[in-house]
C-alpha cells in the first residue's frame, strides 16, 4: 500500500536545510556516492523569472499610462499599445510564468525523486534557450512580427524554436521521474507534467500555419474552427500553465514551508485528474454568442462550471495545510505569500466560472471585468506563489538566509494592496462599461456613445495604474532583497539523501 | 452589550483601533444586541446617503448626462442595497464564526458580529461620499477607507478573538477571501438579472 500511494508523511521529504553543514553530513553518511542535485540552473532560472517579471510588469504599467494618457507613444510604432501590450502578456506569461516553472520543476522534481537531474546539460540548453528565445520573440513583437492569435502571437520561426526547447524540458522532466528512487510520482510532478504534455500538445495544434515570409504565417484553419482552435488553445494554456502548473509549485512548496504533508493526499490526487479532465472542455467559454454552434457553448459553460469543485478541493486542501501550521509564519515571511495567493486563488476560480455563465458573459465581455479577472489570477495567484516559493527558495539555493525580512514584509503589504486595487478598479469600470455599452433610452436607441464612455473610464485607468505601480515596487524590492541575499554567493551543493530506498 | 461598543466606539476605530478590538474581546455581547445597536444602523448608513445624493444630483457613472432615475427605482435600488449590507455583514460575522473552529477562535456569535461592524464602519462611514454622487469623488474616498478596514481586519481580528497574530493572518486573509467572492458574487446576480431584463432597460 505504502508504497502505490504515498504516505502525505514521506512526500515530500521534510525540509532539508542545504547550508554548508547538512551537505558535509549527507555526504558522511555517503549513500549516494557523490552525487550532487544540479541546483544552479535552477538559480538561473529564479533569476531570469525576477527579470522578466519586472520588464513584463514595467510594460503592463507602460500600457496601463497609455490608456490613461493615449499620446504617450510619441509616435513610434514600437510604442504603440497594440505592440507593447503583446509584449507586457508575453513577458510575464513567457518569461516570467515559465522560467519560474521550469526553474521549480527543476528543482523539485530532483527533490522528490531523490535522484540528480537526467540530462544536466539538456537543462541547460533548455533554460538558456528559452530566455534566449523570449528575448527575441519580444524584439519581434515591439518590430511588428504577430501571428495575430492572442498569447501565440509568436511567428512561426518562433513557434519551430518553442517546439524544441519544450521537447527538450519533457526529456530532462521525465527523464528525471523515469530514474527515481522514490516508487510514487509525488502530485507536485503530476501537476508539471501535465503542463509540459498539454501545453506542447496545444502548441503544437494552434501554431499549424502556412508561413508566406520569414514573418509571416496564416493559420491553417479559418473562421469559426479557428477561433474554437485558438480558444481552445488559449483556455488550456490558463488551464495547464497558469493554473496547473502553478499548482505544481504550490503542491511542492506549501507542504514544504508549513513543513507538514499536505491535509489530504488522495483529495490532490482525484482533484488532478478531475481538474485535467474537465478544463479540456471549457475553451468555448471564451466564444459566447458567436459563430460557433450554441450547443458548444452551452458545453463550455457547463464544464467551466463543473471545474468549480476541483479548484476549490484544492483550495480546501491548501488551506487547510496551512491552518495548522500557523506558527511557522512567525520564522517564515514567505509562507504568507502563499497563503494570500490562495485567496485569490480561490477568486479567480470562482469568478471564471461565474463568468462563463451566458447570461453574466453577455455583460461582461469584452469590458474591464474581464481584464479583471485575469489580474485577480496573474497578480494574486500567480505573481504572489511564484514571490512565496522564491522567498523561499533562493535564501536555500544560495545557502544564506533572506537579505531583509523587513523589506519582504513590506512587499507582502504593496502586493496585497496592488492587487486589491487593481481589481477593484476593473470591476467598476467593467460594470459600468456594460451597463453603459448596452442601455437603452425610451426610443430604444443605444443612450451613451461609445467615445464618451471610454473617456469616462479615466479614473478606473488611472487607478489601476497607481495598483500596478504599487506592485510593480515591489516586486523590484523583492529583486533588490534576493540579489543581496545571493550577492557573492554561489549555489551550495545538495545531495540526494543516502537513506532513499531503491 | 457595553456602551464601548455601540455605534459611539466608532471615532475611536480611528484614534486607538486596538483598544476597541480589546474592549470587544473582553465582552461578550449577544448578538441581538449588536444587530440592533451596530448593524442596522450601520447598514441604514449607504443606502440613506446614496438615495439622498442620487435624488438631489443624479448618479454620474460617466458618459455623458447624470443618470436620474425616478424616485420609485431609486427606492428600490437603496431598499437592496439596505439588504445587502445587512447580508454582507452577517454572513462575513457567520463565515467567521463558522471558520473559527479551524484557527482556534470560537468565540460567541456577536463577538464575531461586532467584528465585522468594527471592520467594515471605515468604509461604511466613508459612504458619505454618495452625498456627492460621481464615481470619481467616490473612489477618492472609499479606496481609503478601505485601505483602512484592511488594516483593521489584520489588526483588529486577532485582537478581537483572542488569538495568536499569527492564526489571525490566515483567518483574516481567508475572511478577505471569503468577501472578495462575496463581492463578485453580487456582481454577477446583479448582471444576470439584468440580461434577465430585471433592472435597467439594457439592450440584450
Ligand atoms: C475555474 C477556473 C476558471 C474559469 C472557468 C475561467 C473562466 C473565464 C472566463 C469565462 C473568461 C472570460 C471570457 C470572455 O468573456 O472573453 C476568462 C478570461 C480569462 N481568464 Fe479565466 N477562468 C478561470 C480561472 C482563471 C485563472 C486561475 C486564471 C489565471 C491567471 C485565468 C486567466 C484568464 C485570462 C488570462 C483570461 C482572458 C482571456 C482573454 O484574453 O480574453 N482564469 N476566464
Ligand atoms: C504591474 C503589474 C501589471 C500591470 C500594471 C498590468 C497591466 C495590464 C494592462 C494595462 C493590460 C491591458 C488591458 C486592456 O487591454 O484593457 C494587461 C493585460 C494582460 N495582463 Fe497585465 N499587468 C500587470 C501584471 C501582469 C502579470 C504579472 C500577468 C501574468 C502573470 C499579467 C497578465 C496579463 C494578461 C494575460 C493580459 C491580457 C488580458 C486579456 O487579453 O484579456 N499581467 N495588463
Amino acid at each position: 500500500m505504502e508504497a502505490v500511494s504515498p504516505s502525505p508523511s514521506d512526500a515530500p521529504p521534510l525540509p532539508k536545510p542545504t547550508g554548508g553543514k547538512a551537505v558535509a553530513a549527507d555526504r558522511a553518511a555517503g549513500g549516494t556516492a557523490g552525487e550532487r542535485y544540479h541546483d544552479r540552473v535552477a538559480s538561473w532560472l529564479t533569476a531570469f523569472a525576477m527579470a522578466w517579471s519586472i520588464i513584463g510588469m514595467t510594460a503592463g504599467v507602460y500600457v496601463a499610462a497609455e490608456l490613461v494618457w493615449p499620446t504617450i507613444d510619441f509616435g513610434r510604432e514600437w510604442l504603440s499599445y497594440g505592440r507593447l501590450r503583446t509584449l507586457h502578456t508575453n513577458a510575464v506569461i513567457f518569461g516570467f510564468g515559465v522560467s519560474a516553472l521550469m526553474g521549480t520543476a527543476f528543482y523539485s522534481v530532483q527533490r522528490t525523486c531523490h535522484v540528480p537531474l537526467f540530462a544536466p546539460r539538456l537543462a541547460w540548453f533548455c533554460a538558456l534557450a528559452w530566455q534566449a528565445g523570449v528575448l527575441a520573440g519580444g524584439i519581434s513583437l515591439l518590430a511588428g512580427w504577430n501571428g495575430g492569435k492572442e498569447y501565440a502571437e509568436l511567428e512561426w520561426p518562433f513557434d519551430i524554436a518553442i517546439t524544441v526547447v519544450w521537447v527538450c524540458f519533457a526529456i530532462v522532466f521525465f527523464g528525471t521521474i523515469a530514474k527515481r528512487r522514490i516508487k510514487p510520482i509525488y502530485v507536485s510532478n503530476w501537476f508539471y507534467g501535465g503542463l509540459i504534455i498539454v501545453i506542447a500538445m496545444l502548441h503544437l495544434v494552434n501554431s499549424l500555419a502556412i508561413p508566406v515570409t520569414l514573418s509571416k504565417s496564416y493559420s491553417l484553419f479559418a473562421g469559426a474552427q479557428d477561433a474554437i482552435v485558438q480558444w481552445w488553445y488559449g483556455h488550456n494554456a490558463v488551464g495547464f500553465l497558469l493554473t496547473g502548473g502553478f499548482l505544481g509549485m504550490l503542491y511542492y512548496f506549501l507542504p514544504k514551508h508549513a513543513g507538514r504533508p499536505i491535509w489530504s493526499y488522495r483529495l490532490s490526487i482525484v482533484a488532478f485528474w478531475a481538474f485535467t479532465y474537465s478544463y479540456i472542455w471549457a475553451g468555448p467559454h471564451h466564444l459566447h454568442y458567436n459563430a460557433v454552434p450554441e450547443w458548444v457553448q452551452s458545453l463550455g459553460m457547463v464544464m467551466s462550471l463543473v471545474l468549480l469543485a476541483p479548484s476549490w478541493a484544492t483550495l480546501v486542501n491548501g488551506v487547510m495545510t496551512v491552518a495548522g501550521a500557523w506558527e511557522k509564519l512567525r520564522t517564515d515571511p514567505a509562507l504568507k505569500f502563499i497563503v494570500l495567493s490562495l485567496a485569490f486563488y480561490g477568486l479567480a476560480t470562482f469568478e471564471g466560472p461565474m463568468m462563463s455563465i451566458r447570461s453574466v458573459n453577455v455583460v461582461s465581455h469584452f469590458t474591464d471585468w474581464t481584464i479583471g479577472h485575469v489580474h485577480s489570477g496573474a497578480l494574486g495567484w500567480n505573481a504572489m506563489i511564484t514571490f512565496g516559493a522564491f522567498y523561499f527558495l533562493v535564501p536555500r539555493l544560495m545557502g544564506a538566509s533572506l537579505h531583509s525580512v523587513r523589506l519582504a514584509n513590506i512587499h507582502f503589504w504593496l502586493a496585497l494592496a496592488g492587487t486589491m486595487l487593481y481589481i477593484l478598479a476593473m470591476w467598476g469600470a467593467g460594470v459600468s462599461q456594460g451597463l453603459l455599452w448596452l442601455s437603452l433610452d425610451d426610443i430604444g436607441e443605444l443612450s451613451f456613445s461609445f467615445k464618451d464612455i471610454m473617456a469616462s473610464m479615466a479614473p478606473y485607468y488611472a487607478l489601476r495604474l497607481v495598483a500596478g505601480l504599487i506592485f510593480l515596487s515591489g516586486a523590484l524590492l523583492m529583486a533588490y532583497n534576493l540579489a543581496m541575499t545571493g550577492k557573492g554567493r554561489r549555489t551550495v551543493a545538495a545531495s540526494p539523501p543516502a537513506t532513499a530506498a531503491a | 452589550m457595553s456602551d464601548a461598543l455601540g455605534l459611539s466606539a466608532l471615532p475611536r476605530l480611528v484614534t486607538q483601533p486596538m483598544a476597541v478590538f480589546k474592549a470587544l474581546s473582553e465582552s461578550a455581547p449577544e448578538g441581538h444586541r449588536v444587530f440592533f445597536q451596530l448593524i442596522l444602523p450601520l447598514s441604514l448608513i449607504p443606502p440613506v446617503l446614496a438615495y439622498v445624493g442620487g435624488s438631489a444630483f443624479g448618479w454620474r457613472l460617466g458618459g455623458g448626462e447624470p443618470l436620474m432615475m425616478p424616485a420609485q427605482s431609486l427606492t428600490l435600488i437603496s431598499l437592496a442595497y439596505f439588504f445587502a449590507m445587512v447580508f454582507g455583514l452577517v454572513s462575513s460575522a457567520a463565515v467567521s464564526a463558522w471558520m473559527a473552529a479551524t484557527y482556534g477562535a470560537q468565540r460567541a456569535f456577536g463577538t464575531h458580529l461586532a467584528l465585522a461592524g468594527l471592520v467594515a464602519a471605515p468604509v461604511i462611514l466613508a459612504s458619505a461620499a454618495h452625498l456627492a454622487p460621481h464615481v470619481f469623488i467616490n473612489m477618492l474616498v472609499l479606496i481609503p477607507a478601505l485601505i483602512w478596514s484592511l488594516y483593521l481586519l489584520y489588526r483588529g481580528l486577532p485582537e478581537a478573538l483572542a488569538i495568536p497574530p499569527e492564526r489571525g493572518m490566515l483567518m483574516a486573509t481567508a475572511l478577505a477571501g471569503y468577501l472578495l467572492v462575496a463581492i463578485v458574487s453580487l456582481l454577477g446576480i446583479t448582471v444576470a438579472l439584468w440580461s434577465g431584463g430585471i433592472g435597467p432597460a439594457i439592450g440584450v
